[in-house]
């Protein structure tokens, strides 16, 4: 057992240097580099005025050397700092980003979680009533409107028209910190990045539902008389749940893109804005540190489940 | 069933009350004035050095002040910190009387400090964009802690448009932090000190800048308590912000603008963008080679049919660098409409055998709705009279890697759509066109390489006799005009959007934001 976990602790730590050896490629490859970046080229500025900001960063060196320059530094904890925000080092830019992410996210997984499975239980048990006719409808939008889309149409209408919602930040700006204030400003993005997973859980209950419903076990509790509440609640849900709970677990990526676009349309201070911000002003340093983080957070969750698995299941085979 | 129905039903409940109706969301009070500062082409989010600055003068200059500044139309520069300045006959040495000023911590503004910025902004290693404009300035003098004198080595007839970017930086809390530390210090975005009417007092990441009123302000008391400056990581968001009430000014894309016409709850302000749009021709390439091929282009694109249709009639054709008429001669061509006269010229210029209908290549860094519809038009009209040209849009990083290469492959950009600033100093141009600046030396893009251009500029740049320089400009333009180192296209208006609670409130649309004198001790917004 010891001996797994530290296998699959050595893989997972070679997994993030070909990350990070990958990423720093690709944004090699990609045009234009962070002083590029910095002239608008509406003004009449010189690239020579910049030359001597390209050497000092180090962007005139041979790319293994920068790389491993940066590896260095980034084994010490030191990631480095932001290139467009000299004066703001990139470890504290991102990990003051991971908390609004995870609230903005967590609490759109909850919203969906339960709208999408109470609508989907709704909708199997009177199939073809207009309450599921509506929800499927509902599903069927929400799963077809890219994030974007939802995300302006969501802010004209409940922001610019209805002003039920703050229109954009994470807290009403010159005002002292509160949950409320917080919570008014969450809402709304929320909501919107929940729409597109609720959609995806409201269908896959449905179905999941349908089928059990139909199974001998639940015609034999109705036979004895249980309480249909009962019947639907403690032998159908919970049956019908298995399958939506995997597709919860692999929804989360399908979360994560939804929230770049969330963030941006909401300025939501969290990793997604951070990221893009850091893609258009080549921002090098912020784009490793970031997807760092993100990558050791995903590599260490999977490194957990694969562990866990061994733990709660003796038929998997370890060592 | 009955039961089912009824947990549902509170559930439903449960999850439209986690989603809805809150207290409807109130804006911040009214002695605070909220805007998108920092949104559009002048505006330079998450840069708290103006060292660094390649916009964002709005918004510095709101708790930061340079020595001069421009007046709000952007015609004549005018004191700021200087109460007066004076330039010596020779043009050589600038004598700027320093007004009665203090810091925001209280200590007194002198012209120690002063002296202490110019140096900041010459010194490349604290990452100052100012280095290669303040090359003139040979030695910075203090005379006594209200004189400052500058000298130069040569005359510069950009000089003081240089000096309206040089914000005043203390002495006293800065000297002590290494020049190449200078750019990764924290100061900027904690704890600056400037003399401007508000002072720095929070920057909450990503999120906003607040500034208060600076009470002890030499122009006065501030007539708001704050000023905050609300980041947008996209424009429609500003917009909804401003209709929601949450902010009270924001820039606008032009095409925004109708919406907001007609509308009483705001103002609509207009401005020059400063910024001449031109199908560069890439003088590397053997095809722009005769002259009468780019006159073709010129004939052949209907100027004032873009305008009107897609630029709503807010913007002015240009024939030249310049729109001004004291900068632009009589004479001028005007280039009207002409796609007759547009073949005729490619007939006899033999361009089927130059290059006939090979595609070619138009880059630009212009991603707006608005800059594809022009292009589209753009290759519309061209392609009446035989020339194929085909758009490609990149950001704005991509075309600098592309363009500004020592290098640069010509197949990559046998053309351009660009603009380049072209005021208030009429001089700003002559980084774009002169050949002295072909990359790497500077952004002549183009890679113009017309004597007689370079001189027109050269000499328009050393005129020292200020009544003489329009005629050197009107030179500039003639030449361009007949030369055509690009097909010159228009200056477009750009708009910003205020609400009609704000009185007094002075912004342009400047290039890079500014500086001008924008008095934002007198803005106030009404209950």
């Amino acid at each position: 057992m010891l001996r797994y976990s530290l296998r699959r602790l050595i893989i997972g730590i070679g997994m993030l240097l070909a990350l990070s050896a990958l990423i720093f490629l690709l944004l090699r490859l990609t045009p234009g580099d962070p002083i590029d970046a910095y002239i608008d080229p509406n003004i009449p500025m010189s690239p020579s005025d910049l030359a001597e900001l390209r050497s000092s960063l180090g962007l005139d060196r041979p790319l293994p050397v920068q790389y491993l320059a940066w590896l260095g530094q980034a084994l010490e904890g030191n990631l480095g700092y932001s290139i467009k925000r000299l004066d703001q080092p990139v470890l504290g830019l991102v990990l003051s980003r991971i908390g609004p992410t995870i609230l903005l996210m967590g609490t759109a997984l909850l919203m969906a979680i339960v709208v999408g499975i109470a609508i989907g239980v709704i909708g199997a048990v009177r199939r073809n009533s207009v309450a599921d006719i509506s929800f499927s409808f509902f599903a069927l939008a929400g799963i077809s409107s890219p994030a974007f889309l939802s995300a302006l149409i969501g802010l004209y209408v409940f922001s610019v028209r209805l002003k039920w919602a703050p229109s954009g930040g994470m807290l009403t700006p010159g005002d002292e910190f509160s949950i409320i204030d917080l919570l008014r400003h969450l809402v709304l993005p929320a909501a919107l990045l929940a729409i597109a997973q609720a959609a995806l859980i409201m269908r896959y209950t449905r179905a999941s539902m349908l089928e059990v419903l139909n199974q001998d076990y639940v015609r034999t509790a109705r036979a004895k008389g249980v309480v249909e509440f009962w019947v639907i609640s403690k032998h159908a849900l919970r049956n019908a749940l298995l399958p939506v709970v995997t597709l919860i677990g692999s929804t989360i990526g399908l979360a994560i893109g939804g929230a770049i676009f969330i963030e941006s349309v909401f300025n939501w201070p969290g990793m997604g804005l951070l990221l893009v911000d850091a893609v258009e002003t080549r921002d090098y340093p912020v784009i490793m540190g970031a997807t760092l983080v993100i990558g050791t957070c995903v590599i260490s969750v999977n490194l957990l489940t694969d562990i866990a698995y061994a733990v709660i299941d003796p038929r998997i085979k370890v060592g | 069933m009955k039961q089912l129905s009824r947990l549902s039903a509170v559930a439903l409940a449960a999850t439209m009350m986690a989603t809805s109706p809150i207290p409807a969301f109130t804006p911040a009070e009214a002695a605070t004035l909220s805007g998108g500062f920092d949104v559009g082409p002048g505006g330079f989010q998450g840069n708290f050095n103006p060292l660094a600055a390649t916009a964002g003068f709005t918004w510095l200059s709101v708790y930061y002040e340079p020595l001069v500044a421009y007046d709000e139309k952007l015609q004549k520069v005018v004191g700021i910190l200087a109460s007066s300045y004076e330039v010596s006959p020779d043009q050589k040495t600038y004598t700027f009387k320093l007004a009665d000023a203090k810091w925001h911590d209280g200590k007194p503004f002198t012209a120690k400090d002063a002296k202490f910025t110019m140096e900041l902004a010459k010194n490349a290693k604290t990452g100052s964009v100012l280095v290669a404009r303040l090359t003139p300035v040979s030695s910075v003098e203090t005379p006594d802690d209200h004189t400052l004198v500058v000298n130069l080595s040569t005359p510069s007839a950009s000089i003081l448009d240089t000096m309206t970017k040089v914000m005043m930086l203390p002495e006293h809390a800065l000297s002590s932090i290494p020049a190449d530390q200078l750019a990764k210090s924290t100061w900027w975005s904690t704890s600056p000190v400037g003399t401007g009417p508000f002072r720095f007092t929070r920057y909450v990441t990503d999120q906003y800048v607040e500034l208060a009123a600076n009470t002890d302000y030499r122009g006065g008391k501030p007539a708001l308590e704050k000023v905050i400056n609300r980041y947008f990581a996209d424009p429609a968001a500003a917009i909804a912000a401003l209709r929601a009430g949450e902010i009270q000014f924001t820039y606008v894309d032009s095409n925004d603008v109708p919406a907001f016409r007609g509308d009483k709850s705001f103002k609509v302000i207009e401005g020059n963008s400063f910024v001449v749009n031109y199908l560069g021709f890439n003088h590397d390439s053997p095809i722009w080679k005769d002259v009468r091929v780019r006159q073709a282009v010129m004939y052949a694109i209907n100027r004032e049919a873009i305008i009107k249709s897609l630029y709503g009639g807010a913007a002015t054709p240009a024939n030249c660098a310049y729109i001004a008429d004291r900068l632009v001669p009589k004479d001028t061509e005007p280039y009207a409409y002409d796609p007759e006269k547009a073949k005729q010229l490619l007939k006899e210029a033999g361009w089927e055998k130059i290059n006939g209908t090979k595609p070619i290549t138009l880059l630009t860094y212009y991603t707006t709705p608005l800059a594809t519809n022009v292009l589209a038009a753009v290759q519309a009209m061209l392609a009446q009279v035989g020339i194929n040209v085909v758009p490609r849009a990149v950001d704005a990083p991509t075309y600098n890697s592309i363009v500004l290469k020592a290098d640069a492959d010509t197949s990559q950009f046998q053309m351009v759509y660009a603009g380049l600033q072209n005021g208030p100093d009429a001089g700003s141009i002559n980084p774009g066109l002169n050949e002295k600046q072909i990359p790497p030396a500077g952004p002549n893009v183009v890679r113009a390489r017309m004597p007689d251009l370079t001189s027109a500029l050269d000499a328009a740049l050393a005129e020292t006799d200020a009544g003489k320089r329009d005629a050197r400009y009107q030179q500039v333009c003639k030449v361009m005009n007949t030369n055509l180192p690009w097909g010159t296209l228009w200056v477009a208006n750009r708009y910003g959007v205020v609400s009609a609670k704000v009185k007094d409130f002075v912004w342009t649309p400047a290039p890079g934001g500014g500086p001008y004198q924008a008095n934002p001790q007198k803005w106030s917004i009404a209950e």
